[in-house]
């Protein structure tokens, strides 16, 4: 604008005009994706199923949150989170079907947790994730799960205790194992699309499963009792090959998978005392490089380094731990309980024909070419090929104590 | 007394002059006449004091001493006008090579400033302003004795810009005591001053100030020239000179700084600006102004540097918090829920279940409340002012929580950034702030962050487009000078910062295309030209009548 017209008669009334001009276009265009909070209803986690025909081949079911229940003072006694379920050919079908019967849009910023039913996940997961990647709304941070041998559904109807949100309980519940003593650790939506990517293997999944009374989970009076009736409660890994579920993986193979993934933060080691009953360690460091001598990617070496750092928690036994000899053969014996661990994973994975610990990985990072020649029938290759495994392990500490008391009875 | 007079004012004031029928507007020799003359043009005012006496033995030389009541120093007036003027009658002959008015003036009166002069409007502005005159029978020399002075509010601590630690004085209403507070703290020969007056029918005395090297040239003649261009009829305060010489009108930013601390007026003269002291008001303006400059406090080189730091981020942090607090709230729960943290929205969800408003229409009866309050607030008597903020703050926020009308966390919002306003130091520019506050207010309620942003973009530019006295206004970042981050957002110590930079300097070390000349007639506000074409207009009118 030129100054000079400010100050000219005739142009004055060119500024109001401009400027309405302006400001008219906003009023017109509105605020079209504006949407209130409290016309929102936010969801915390969805329950993927497998509906019994092609026609409604996706279940949805939408964790809705109740904030009002949770936060606010007007609290009716009603169930914090409500559940909707919608089906359809497509998610997005399913999804619109599920908010004919909610008030308000349903919001899917917030999800925290997916779980995708095993039936599903034996079928297959990936067109699935395409729409998870896809929609702008829900995040590639939330968290995986599969449910293991019941609907998706109704872990998303299960009253927990700390939290009155299950989701977040559920959320909680992991992040307490896989800091303590799980095999279990955070796997998020975008890391299962980059396992289903991996070539020969596949990403290992967190379970989830209800037990107890399953009937009343969903109600109020699963919390009335000390002990709930029916707990939610993470389990064992679901390995995968490729974006199907192939088994279930429990106790020392689940530790093992994870340890070589590199996914244990802490977790307790056993070791058999010669006097019978055992001696616990709390491994709270453990790192593992998986490498590869790839000179003839046909005949792979694949070489597992692992170092970990123990503490001992209990030592009920008459051994002396002052003794340097005696804290290493512990450590010995701690190793080969680690190696035992690694083995028995590896041998899942070859039972399972998937490498979803990813010794295929550490080749083509080895020997790029020689991946490009095999990779089609790596799924053989990794059936036999050589795994050598080297362990390590420091007892760094005995804790408050150094001998039992036991030593001087 | 030698004035300056603005050069359209003078002959407004003649013209002005020419309308009134019956009052002939010359010195007579005769002192009846010329007494007679005085009455009529001043309308007969009765603070209008005539001492009429007769000098030397009988019959003497008739005189009269014409001053305002109130105005004048009275006991200056009696004891070095009145008394060396009757006691010293020794001196009268009636030589009449003897120039009597000369005699008296350099030979009997006692009082330290005093002038001879002869014209009408002069001598008739002197006696508006304080000063006594002297008629001699048979001379149309009139002795101007400088005897202003009469009440003033005394020296007294700031009201505005208080400091913990640092001086206490604070400017008044009187100019001769302000010009008089800035002396004290510089006895340097270099301080320089120019007076002129300004307003037609006010004549206000208004006096540049400035420091000579240290001040460059062009921004004094710049100063000189804009206030020269200053025409209006009244002068009731800086900020009729400040409107009028500054370089945009349209915006909200203030591209004059203005203080009422003789300290920060002396420091900022010292860094090559120019200090502008209005009669009649405490606050000086200073010039050239840069964005920074409303961010400091006089105290920030009082304290240590490290807190000077911090305590300068806390106030651009401020100014941030109050232009982007509510319109982030709105931006967030209206636009973007998925970026507030699950547990908080839950919580928010909660308390907008019963709200009836959108969150826009919330946020603006709670700021416009917030403004009324504020505004009561300042404008009310002191014992009410109290009353009006307990009622504000405690009955107004917390009913209107509990009846449900607006969520607890505008509230929070609301009284956040009304906090926030009070953090910056510079009135003007917390103002400044609270206007743009809205504008995003707008922005977020139809776009978002993406209006935020878009409203950001334009803020900016719009902020580089001023200029302050040729100096642009986001300097030293931009454009960038690396040395002159000397004390913007940081406050080195002392030693690191040596003295200022003068705007000359800062100007010298502009890249080519960023140098302004100062002194372009492009540079001069739309209302300046404006008032001048008026004042044109009215002179025209003015000889009409005349003929």
């Amino acid at each position: 604008m030129n100054r000079s017209s400010w100050s000219k008669p005739g142009r004055i009334c060119l500024v109001p005009l401009a400027l309405l001009l302006a400001v008219m276009p906003l009023f017109l265009a509105g605020c079209w994706d504006s949407v209130e909070l409290n016309r929102r209803a936010i969801v915390s986690g969805v329950a993927i199923d497998r509906g019994e025909t092609e026609a409604d081949k996706y279940v949805l079911s939408f964790q809705v949150i109740v904030s009002e229940e949770i936060s606010g003072e007007k609290a009716r006694g009603i169930a914090p989170v409500a559940l909707y379920t919608g089906k359809g050919r497509t998610m997005f079908e399913a999804l619109a079907n599920a908010s004919r019967q909610t008030a308000r849009f349903l919001s899917l910023g917030h999800v925290r947790v997916l779980v995708i039913s095993e039936k599903f996940a034996r079928e297959g997961i990936r067109d699935i994730m395409d729409v998870l990647e896809r929609e702008s709304d829900t995040r590639l941070t939330s968290l995986m799960f599969i449910s293991k041998g019941q609907p998706a559904k109704d872990l998303m109807s299960t009253m927990t205790v700390f939290s009155k949100i299950p989701a977040n309980d559920l959320v909680e519940k992991l992040e307490t194992t896989s800091k303590q003593f799980g095999y279990n650790y955070r796997l998020e939506v975008d890391e299962v699309i980059r396992g289903i990517q991996l070539r020969g293997g596949g990403p290992t999944i967190n379970g989830v499963q209800t037990t107890g009374d399953k009937e009343n989970a969903g109600s109020n009076d699963n919390l009335k009792t000390i002990a709930p009736k029916a707990i939610l409660r993470i389990t064992g890994l679901a390995a995968f090959k490729d974006d199907k579920l192939k088994g279930w993986l429990e106790g020392e193979t689940a530790l093992g998978t994870a340890l070589l993934q590199n996914q244990v933060k802490e977790f307790p080691s056993l070791v058999e005392d010669k006097e019978g009953g055992f001696i616990a360690f709390n491994v709270y460091q453990s790192t593992v490089k998986i490498a590869a001598e790839g000179k003839d990617p046909e005949h792979p070496l694949i070489i597992v380094n692992i170092s970990q750092q123990a503490a001992l928690k209990e030592g009920p036994s008459t051994l002396d731990y002052s003794n340097p000899e005696v804290i290493e053969g512990l450590s010995d014996r701690l190793t080969a309980e680690t190696v035992n661990m690694i083995q028995l994973a590896v041998q899942e994975a070859r039972r399972l024909g998937s490498d979803y610990i990813g010794f295929g990985e550490a080749l083509r990072r080895e020997n790029p070419r020689g991946w490009n020649r095999i990779k089609d029938h790596w799924e053989d290759i990794f059936q036999s090929c050589e795994v050598r495994i080297k362990a390590d392990a420091v007892i760094r500490h005995t804790d408050m104590r150094s001998n039992s008391f036991q030593v001087n009875n | 007394m030698t004035a300056r007079h603005g050069s359209s004012g003078r002959s407004e004031a003649e013209a002005a002059g020419g309308r009134r029928e019956g009052v002939e507007r010359r010195i007579s020799p005769v002192l009846g006449e010329s007494l007679r003359n005085i009455q009529a043009e001043v309308g007969y005012s009765p603070d209008i004091k005539i001492r009429e006496v007769r000098l030397g033995s009988s019959p003497g030389i008739k005189a009269a001493a014409v001053h305002l009541s109130g105005l004048t120093d009275t006991q200056a007036l009696n004891e070095f006008v009145m008394g060396s003027l009757l006691q010293n009658t020794d001196l009268l002959t009636d030589d009449p090579a003897v120039h009597l008015p000369d005699l008296l003036l350099g030979r009997a009166l006692e009082i330290g400033e005093a002038s001879i002069m002869d014209e009408w409007h002069d001598i008739l502005i002197a006696i508006l302003g304080g000063d006594t005159a002297i008629f001699l029978d048979g001379y149309t020399d009139v002795i101007l004795c400088a005897t202003r002075g009469g009440e003033w509010r005394s020296v007294s601590e700031p009201t505005s810009q208080l400091v913990v630690r640092g001086p206490k004085d604070g400017f008044v209403e009187s100019i001769a005591t302000n010009i008089s507070l800035v002396r004290r703290r510089i006895h340097s020969p270099k301080l320089r001053m120019e007076t002129m007056k300004i307003g037609s029918e006010t004549r206000t005395p208004v006096v540049m100030m400035y420091m000579k090297g240290y001040a460059s040239d062009d921004l004094v003649g710049e100063v000189r020239k804009r206030l020269e261009k200053v025409a209006i009829d009244e002068v009731l305060e800086s900020g009729f000179i400040e409107e009028l010489i500054q370089d945009k009108t349209i915006t909200p930013f203030p591209t004059i700084y203005n203080t009422e601390r003789p300290d920060v007026v002396v420091g900022n003269l010292l860094e090559g600006r120019v200090a502008v002291i209005v009669d009649g008001t405490p606050f000086v303006l200073l010039l050239p102004a840069v964005f920074t400059q409303f961010f400091q406090s006089a105290e920030d080189y009082s304290q240590r540097f490290d807190i000077a730091i911090l305590m300068r981020i806390v106030r651009y942090l401020s100014f941030v918090v109050l232009i982007l607090g509510p319109s982030v709230y709105i931006a967030l729960t209206t636009y973007h829920y998925e970026m507030i943290p699950t547990t908080l929205l839950i919580n928010l969800l909660s308390q907008r279940e019963n709200v009836p408003f959108p969150a826009f229409v919330e946020a603006m009866l709670m700021e416009v409340a917030f403004e009324f309050l504020r505004e009561a607030g300042v404008r009310m008597p002191r014992v009410i002012g109290q009353t009006v903020s307990v009622v504000g703050a405690l009955i107004l926020g917390s009913a209107v929580v509990e009846a449900g009308i607006i969520t607890p966390i505008m509230v929070i919002v609301v009284a956040l950034t009304g906090i926030a306003s009070f953090a910056i130091p510079a009135y003007n520019m917390a103002i400044a702030g609270r206007l743009i506050r809205f504008a995003f207010l707008l922005l977020a309620g139809m776009f978002g962050f993406y209006g935020i942003t878009l409203g950001l973009i334009v803020m900016v530019a719009h902020m580089n487009s001023l200029r302050s006295f040729g100096i642009p206004y986001l300097s030293p970042f931009v454009p960038l000078s690396v040395r002159g981050q000397k004390d913007t957002i940081l406050r080195l110590p002392m030693w690191l910062m040596n003295t200022g930079k003068s705007p000359q300097q800062m100007r010298a070390e502009l890249p080519k295309s960023m140098q302004v000349t100062t002194g372009h007639e492009a540079t001069l506000s739309p209302a300046i030209q404006k008032n001048e074409e008026l004042q044109q207009k009215r002179r025209e009118e003015d000889s009409d009548e005349q003929e």
